[in-house]
């Protein structure tokens, strides 16, 4: 049984199912109690599940997100809201120095089950320290997973995926997409993590992206059928581990490759996409592979700079003109 | 079937010829090496020959007018029969799609200069070939030869789209063809995606009318190294792309042999042995600082003038391990010290002959000196070095009659020659240069300080 909702309510009908599942699993976090969510992802929750179970706490991340990943080594199953990944930074050391390490480190003895979720990316004229897209800085550590949503059926499917997972799962989400409605089914489901889909099947050129700029780039899409350019575009879903089997399968078919990646280029998921296209199809590209990605300035403030400097859907058909040499 | 006889481009930059005059009119029986008319290009005025059998169907473009490359100048027809309806109606194997610029595909035109050399459309192989990797591919998979291609793609690459169009062509081309043609009979020749009617360069059998010698018994014929096709590749794009022109000048070289000696005899004991080449990298090197203009390189649409001066140094490979000829490179050799620079020349030239240089060895010199006088050469040419815009070929420094103030005497003399790229350097520069450098030379105080 499907019916369309929200993707705030996708996210929280995950948390939920898995918290009446299983006794471990917890929900920590910045108003994610009493104020039902900064962003209203967890509301109703603390009726159901009262305070030992949702838990707010002090405007102090790296200080929760260290007591969670101690709660994870000793057998719970924490997942921590951040209000915004903008905010994570101050507690890189806990999630990027400790729990994807911690396996390793402790020779397999102590695994760290548990998910790190909130809002990536800017959310419109939040300013250059609240903008953050942290998907190339953290995705580089080794030992992570990484999941990017962009509908409301991948956000309970992975999300509940990642609940299940025994390694630290990072799930990237954003404010703008928060109010998007799709179809969703009631029942519980996983959808697997590192798994690609076809959004939208073409002919003529790959379009590969993540989390919300993969809506950019259907707009694209559709505004280049006029010019006689049908394009394949592929929604990478999780960044790590990434999907290469089904974007190489797409490049085989058209021969060229533009990759869509809201965070700056240099070192970024466009970069490592593109530097495996470029080694797993290299006989069947007939260009390089393009990239588009957010300028490489901080987020400006101004509404109308803003969307320039994000990728938007006039960049991509640029892309996509340049790549399959129809500029 | 019919041929079409174009424009053809008769060097880089020429863009437009003018048919100066028409040898033949239409109806007119002609057979393979007929002269057809006179092309007046931006440089000269040279004979377009027929390459096939056939009879002069149509003029297209009358004597006078001038016309861009590839441009029809001319329809030619393999029969009687057809001639009438050519002049009329497109014939069916006329390719669908515009042939792709000209300047290689195959040429159905011989032309031939005073000296009757071949141009470079239709030679051997194609140095400059851009491909896209899907693009070579399926030019493999659909039998079309790259090097017939014109890549629309950027700096000429060859693109699927390319590659696709031509091989539509082929299957138009082919499907035209009545079955009971032979098959010799069955290439059309206007077609860009069939190979080239003769490849000189290819020689699968022995040959002898594509300029090849036939082997004989007692002839070795041995396949080239990776160097020696590096050279070939890089020396024919040089000639056939640059411009090239000499500039020559006699050097007064008393004052420079009297400070190398005086520097060898007073500094050996730190071990200094410098080579009169040192001298001249080194005064090389401050002319290129002092003549700016000189230190540049050809791009495109644009001229890149470097800033650091970066001398490449030719050297040649023992003959008994192979031969060969390496260019190492003495970086910012205007700020080093003589001393510094045949220090490096000499670690590279040894590095070269015993182990092979490192690719950063060899890259990015934006001028080159080749020396042959240490081998008794008195003076000779040289071939740039792409992406230099000059290189210097310097002669042995020997013994001759010279006149001062009047009178004749003996003294040092050596001569060098400049080869410059005339797209980058004219020649008031070039001689410019010969000058500082002469100046250099002839006081070589400032080589020292």
């Amino acid at each position: 049984m499907t019916r369309a909702i929200e993707f705030r309510d996708a996210l929280r009908e995950a948390m939920s199912d898995e918290m009446r599942r299983d006794k471990r699993v917890f929900l920590l976090g910045e108003e994610v109690a009493q104020y039902d969510g900064a962003y209203k992802v967890s509301r109703g929750m603390l009726e159901e599940f009262g305070p030992r179970r949702i838990v707010d706490t002090p405007i102090s991340e790296s200080g929760f997100s260290g007591m969670a990943i101690g709660a994870a080594m000793m057998g719970l199953r924490p997942i921590v809201e951040f209000m915004s990944w903008s905010f994570s930074l101050v507690a890189a050391d806990p999630i990027l120095n400790n729990a994807p390490k911690m396996l390793y480190m402790s020779g397999g003895q102590l695994g760290v089950p548990i998910v790190f979720r909130g809002n990536d990316g800017a959310g419109g004229q939040l300013g250059s320290t609240h903008s953050w897209c942290v998907e190339s800085l953290y995705a580089n550590v080794p030992g992570l997973k990484m999941i990017i949503p962009s509908t409301p059926h991948d956000a309970k499917g992975l999300l509940t995926a990642a609940i299940r997972d025994d390694n630290p799962v990072f799930c990237l989400e954003s404010e703008r997409m928060l109010s998007l409605t799709g179809d969703v089914p009631e029942a519980s489901y996983e959808i697997p993590i590192g798994e690609a889909v076809i959004r939208r099947p073409g002919s003529d050129c790959t379009i590969v992206s993540f989390g919300r700029p993969v809506h950019f780039c259907l707009e694209a899409a559709e505004a280049l059928v006029a010019e006689g350019i049908e394009c394949e575009v592929i929604d990478g879903r999780s960044i790590k581990p990434l999907d290469i089997n089904t974007i190489a399968e797409s490049v085989r078919r058209t021969n060229y490759c533009v990759v869509v990646d809201q965070s700056w280029s240099f070192a970024s998921v466009g970069s490592e996409v593109a530097a495996e296209v470029h080694r797993v199809c290299f006989d069947d590209l007939d260009n390089h592979v393009h990239r588009v990605h957010s300028d490489d300035v901080p987020a400006p403030y101004a509404h109308n700079l803003e969307q320039e400097m994000l990728p938007n859907a006039r960049k991509i058909c640029e892309a996509v003109r340049a790549c399959t040499y129809n500029a | 079937m019919s041929i079409e006889i174009t424009m053809p481009r008769l060097s880089d930059t020429m863009e437009r010829g003018t048919i100066i005059k028409w040898h033949v009119a239409e109806g007119d029986e002609v057979t393979a090496g007929d002269v057809l008319a006179d092309v007046e290009t931006d440089k000269a005025t040279m004979e377009m020959q027929s390459f096939d059998d056939g009879v002069v169907a149509g003029i297209k473009v009358p004597e006078g007018q001038a016309v861009d490359v590839g441009t029809v100048c001319a329809i030619l027809s393999e029969d009687d029969d057809a001639a009438a309806g050519d002049q009329t109606q497109p014939t069916a194997a006329e390719p669908a799609q515009p042939a792709p610029a000209p300047e290689t595909t195959p040429s159905h035109v011989e032309v031939i200069e005073a000296a009757a050399v071949r141009t470079s459309a239709g030679g051997s192989g194609r140095p400059d070939l851009r491909i896209t990797p899907v693009a070579r591919r399926l030019a493999e998979a659909h039998g079309v030869d790259p090097a017939t291609l014109q890549g629309t793609g950027p700096s000429g690459r060859i693109t699927k789209k390319d590659v696709l169009a031509a091989a539509e062509t082929t299957q138009e081309v082919a499907a035209a063809v009545p079955p009971s043609a032979a098959p010799a009979d069955a290439v059309p020749v206007e077609s860009p995606a069939l190979a080239p009617i003769e490849q000189p360069g290819v020689p699968s059998t022995p040959v002898s009318a594509g300029g090849q010698l036939a082997l004989h018994d007692d002839d070795r014929r041995e396949p080239v190294s990776g160097m020696r096709q590096t050279i070939a590749r890089r020396l024919v794009q040089s000639k056939q792309e640059i411009p090239h022109y000499q500039v020559a000048m006699s050097f007064d070289m008393d004052a420079l042999v009297e400070l190398r000696s005086r520097l060898n005899s007073e500094l050996a004991e730190y071990e200094v042995k410098l080579s009169m080449n040192d001298l001249i990298v080194r005064a090389c090197a401050l002319a290129m600082a002092r003549n700016p203009l000189m230190n540049a390189s050809w791009d495109t649409d644009a001229i890149v003038y470097h800033n650091r001066v970066h001398m490449g140094v030719a050297v040649a490979l023992p003959e008994e391990r192979g031969g060969g000829l390496v260019v190492p490179v003495i970086h910012d050799a205007d700020r080093r010290s003589l001393r510094s620079i045949s220090a490096q020349t000499r670690a590279l030239a040894a590095k070269a002959r015993d182990r092979g240089l490192s690719p950063e060895d060899m890259e990015g010199a934006t001028f080159t000196v080749s020396n042959l006088g240490m081998f008794g050469v008195d003076d000779f040419t040289a071939i740039i070095n792409p992406p230099n815009s000059a290189i210097l070929a310097v002669g042995a420094t020997l013994q001759k009659p010279v006149v001062r103030d009047g009178e004749l005497a003996v003294g040092w003399v050596m001569k060098a020659t400049l080869s410059n790229d005339h797209r980058v350097v004219d020649g008031a520069t070039a001689a410019r240069w010969l000058n500082t450098l002469k100046e250099l030379i002839e006081h070589p105080s400032a080589i020292l300080v």
